[in-house]
């Protein structure tokens, strides 16, 4: 009898399928693993589970009867709950009040006495100790996942989802939380346990799925697998779309170097060089940080501890203005949040990051000359669009990336980094995007590729930088680069010769 | 209605003012009338010129009126104790610069949102200027200070009217043809695109709150000669009808859009209006009135128009 079940459930968004097919089954006190990569469709999956998305097809059993799930308090009802890697607590109250936020009071009047006793037996229950009288402002992330676990247990859940729990938790709290799991399957409550980390799986599941591609691959009782096993499950598509680079390119000198940088709190330790002419990708799962090291680059969030060098020298880049001084480009991965101003014009965006050769006499704008550069770009990189006075807003994806592109490559860099630089974009556009990615390594720029997309690194990549958890996993040239090699570096587990 | 045909229709809503206030009152369209319009509220129209950039910007000044206040009072205060107006002017207009800074260094550097600062500024200015003249009317001030706010400069057009142009004309020039105005609108639009391009956002913002109250202290130098004398409560309130001028120009609350053309035109017809119904007798209340309904209507009149069409 599974106290959970998801039968045949798919989902898609829009032109998307996020799920496809999936089945899984969660038997009662058992701790049950979810691994894959990113975009998978772990968080999709958690969503139907929990009640905000509701299936395209297929249907959700609880305790074998199938049922409607509008809403993360039918979820609640139902007894499904999660927990995430940022837990959501009222920083003004305590420790007990936060526990039974979700409880409906019985009478007008609080019994306070029985309130504190009852919290103080559910952070018993779960083998930690935690003044529930303390207010929550001042509990420690690891100890406000704890007040989150205790509030799913006073609503008496059977299936406990942990989404990420231990991203942001020091070694001894990873200990305690998984204790905290181990306990609640002690009391006979399913964890759904969602994690990167491969080591951890193997030290609390009793089981372990992988999906890839919104679809189920496997699920096995964790003694039948290997971490070998469950990387090349995750990862084991064919390679079809994009050929892979076998040999790094020839390319000149180093331009960029970045000899022990970090930046407090968030990563460290990153040692690469660029050369003109290279492209180097950095890959690594979600909350690898790759993102915050191309933000230390481009000064966004300055860098606090290394040295960045550019053709050898020491340099200091604290702002963007002082990134673009030394000819650094960052395509970021948001075009709507930080990449292009929706609402103006095709041409304004390009000569955006260059508006200071445009301006002449009292500042004013050369018109035609602004004109002329947008149209150069709108012709050299096919921006399809009747003019450049088009609002980018209303461009296809692909197009809006070029105008991002365009606006870059107007700065004439030398060292350009691009952060996700075909998401959500189409196929046809994703093929332009990766020739002009190699044409400019071609011509001696020093490139830096952040992806997800492990095809798209192998296609593009001289050198592969692997992240994981703020730090550098490895560096790996194009030839010992492998999807197996790359996710197991992510994941926390070297595959060196076993692919 | 998209904003393209917005400066169409505030035209055509300018000419059937202009129609309609020459039909009830003859006197209207005589050129001193017209003149008369902008004399009479050049403080509150050369602040909303500048006032449009700070909107575009996606930020707001609330605080001009009383720096306008303050100005004029410091004007007023001087004068009073025997100093020389020359220098009296030039301390005035100082006022700007400072309360502007004041303001720029809260909001843009430290980061706190425009509304609340210069919300706060409305009141400290105010009171400055309360401290300084108590409960007094300050004036006899030189005749020439007089003159400059009530008769013709250069010929038979008045200082007020120069000034309306020039600003008019430059401050557009600066919005619409300059880098600077470029970055107004780009960080209006969205500042964080704004600084992954490497644009200098808190020195734009600066900018724009030094030049918001320099033009309030200008207007405050303005009022002061143009009434003959000042009290503390000089300019109260003004802010609010700068801000309509500005919104009901076709300027985005949001930030990121509008035009000069659009802000002029609505200037001109909100000094039209109130003047066609002062001419024909309505009161000033119910003015305000048929500005606040005006002003909404042109707020929500696009967005329905918008829904409609969209169905």
């Amino acid at each position: 009898m599974t106290v959970l079940e998801l039968q045949h459930v798919s989902k898609s968004f829009a032109a998307t399928q996020a799920l496809k097919d999936m089945s899984l089954a969660i038997e009662p006190g058992e701790i049950h693993a979810i691994v894959g990569e990113n975009g998978a469709g772990k968080s999709t999956l958690i969503k139907i589970m929990t009640g905000v998305h509701q299936p395209d097809r297929g249907e959700i059993r609880v305790g074998g009867v199938a049922v409607t799930l509008r809403g993360t308090q039918d979820a609640q009802g139902a007894g499904i709950a999660a927990i995430y890697q940022e837990p959501m607590v009222f920083p003004d109250l305590d420790v007990a009040e936060n526990i039974f936020i979700s409880n409906r009071a019985e009478s007008a009047v609080m019994n306070w006495r029985r309130l504190y006793a009852e919290a103080d037996l559910l952070v018993a229950k779960l083998g930690v100790k935690l003044d529930v009288r303390r207010a929550a402002s001042g509990l420690t992330l690891a100890e406000q996942q704890t007040v989150e676990i205790a509030r799913a247990l006073s609503l008496n859940v059977k299936v406990l989802i942990m989404d990420e729990p231990t991203a942001s938790l020091s070694a001894h709290e990873v200990a305690r939380l998984l204790d905290i799991a181990r306990a609640l399957r002690a009391q006979g409550v399913s964890v759904i346990y969602i994690s990167h980390r491969l080591d951890e799986i193997f030290q609390i599941a009793d089981r372990v799925t992988v999906i890839r591609d919104g679809s189920h691959i496997s699920t096995k009782p964790i003694a039948e697998v290997t971490p070998e096993g469950l990387v090349h499950d995750m990862v084991g598509r064919a390679i079809d779309s994009f050929a892979v680079k076998t040999e790094a390119s020839p390319h000149g000198a180093p331009v960029l170097q970045m000899q022990g940088l970090g930046r407090a709190g968030v990563f460290r330790g990153i040692n690469a060089t660029v050369h003109a002419g290279e492209v180097l990708c950095f890959a690594g799962l979600v909350g690898a940080r790759r993102t915050d090291v191309a933000l230390a680059l481009f000064g966004i969030a300055p860098a606090t501890e290394g040295e960045i060098k550019i053709d050898g020298a020491p340099v200091t880049i604290r702002t963007p203005a002082e990134a673009m001084a030394h000819q650094i480009a960052y395509v970021s991965e948001d075009r709507r949040k930080m990449g292009l101003a929706m609402t103006l014009p095709i041409f304004a965006n390009i000569s955006l990051a260059s508006l200071g050769k445009l301006m002449g006499l009292f500042g004013l704008i050369n018109a035609k000359a602004e004109t002329a550069m947008a149209e150069t770009y709108r012709k050299q990189l096919a921006i399809k669009s009747a003019d450049t006075r088009v609002e980018v807003g209303k461009l296809s994806g692909g197009n809006q990336q070029k105008v991002m592109l365009a606006k870059w490559l107007e700065t004439k860099p030398r060292i350009l980094i691009f952060d996700e630089p075909t998401r959500g974009i189409d196929v046809g556009a994703k093929a332009e995007v990766h020739n002009i990615i190699r044409t400019l390594a071609g011509q001696g720029v020093a490139v830096i590729v952040i992806s997800s997309d492990l095809p798209e690194v192998l296609a593009l990549a001289d050198r592969v930088l692997v992240m994981r958890e703020g730090t550098q996993a490895g560096l790996l040239p194009i030839e010992e680069a492998s999807q197996e090699r790359v996710i197991g570096l992510a994941a926390g587990h070297d595959m060196k010769g076993a692919a | 209605m998209k904003l393209k045909s917005w400066e169409g229709m505030l035209a055509f809503l300018f000419l059937l003012t202009l129609v309609a206030n020459a039909m009830l009152a003859p006197e209207f369209l005589t050129l001193q009338n017209q003149i008369n319009l902008f004399q009479l509220s050049i403080e509150k129209i050369i602040i909303a010129l500048v006032m449009a950039l700070v909107i575009i910007n996606a930020e707001i000044d609330l605080s001009v009126s009383s720096v306008l206040g303050l100005a004029a009072c410091v004007f007023g205060y001087l004068v009073h104790i025997g100093v020389a107006a020359p220098l009296a002017i030039l301390a005035a207009l100082a006022v700007g610069p400072v309360a502007g800074l004041i303001n720029a260094v809260l909001i843009a550097r430290v980061g706190i949102p425009s509304l609340v600062v210069t919300l706060a500024m409305l009141i400290g200015f105010r009171g400055v200027a309360r401290i300084l003249v108590k409960d007094q009317s300050m004036g006899d001030f030189p005749q020439w200070v007089t003159d400059l706010g009530q008769k013709g400069f250069l010929g038979p057009i008045p200082l007020s009217l120069w000034l309306f142009v020039i600003f008019a004309v430059g401050l557009g020039v600066l919005l619409h043809r300059t880098g600077f105005g470029r970055q107004v609108v780009v960080i209006g639009t969205n500042a964080e695109v704004a600084r992954f391009s490497g644009l200098d956002v808190a020195r734009v913002k600066t900018t724009l709150f030094l030049m918001a109250s320099s033009m309030a202290a200008l207007g405050g130098v303005l009022y002061a000669a143009r009434l003959g004398s000042v009290r503390g409560d000089a300019g109260v309130g003004f802010e609010l009808d700068i801000i309509t001028m500005v919104l009901l120009g076709g300027v985005s609350i949001f930030g990121g859009k509008g035009s000069m053309a659009g802000v002029i035109l609505s200037i001109l017809i909100i000094l039209n209006l109130r003047n066609g119904m002062a001419l024909t007798n309505i009161t000033g209340h119910i003015q305000t009135g048929v500005i606040g309904i005006l002003l909404i209507v042109s707020v929500l009149g696009p967005n329905l128009w918008e829904r409609l069409r969209r169905g």
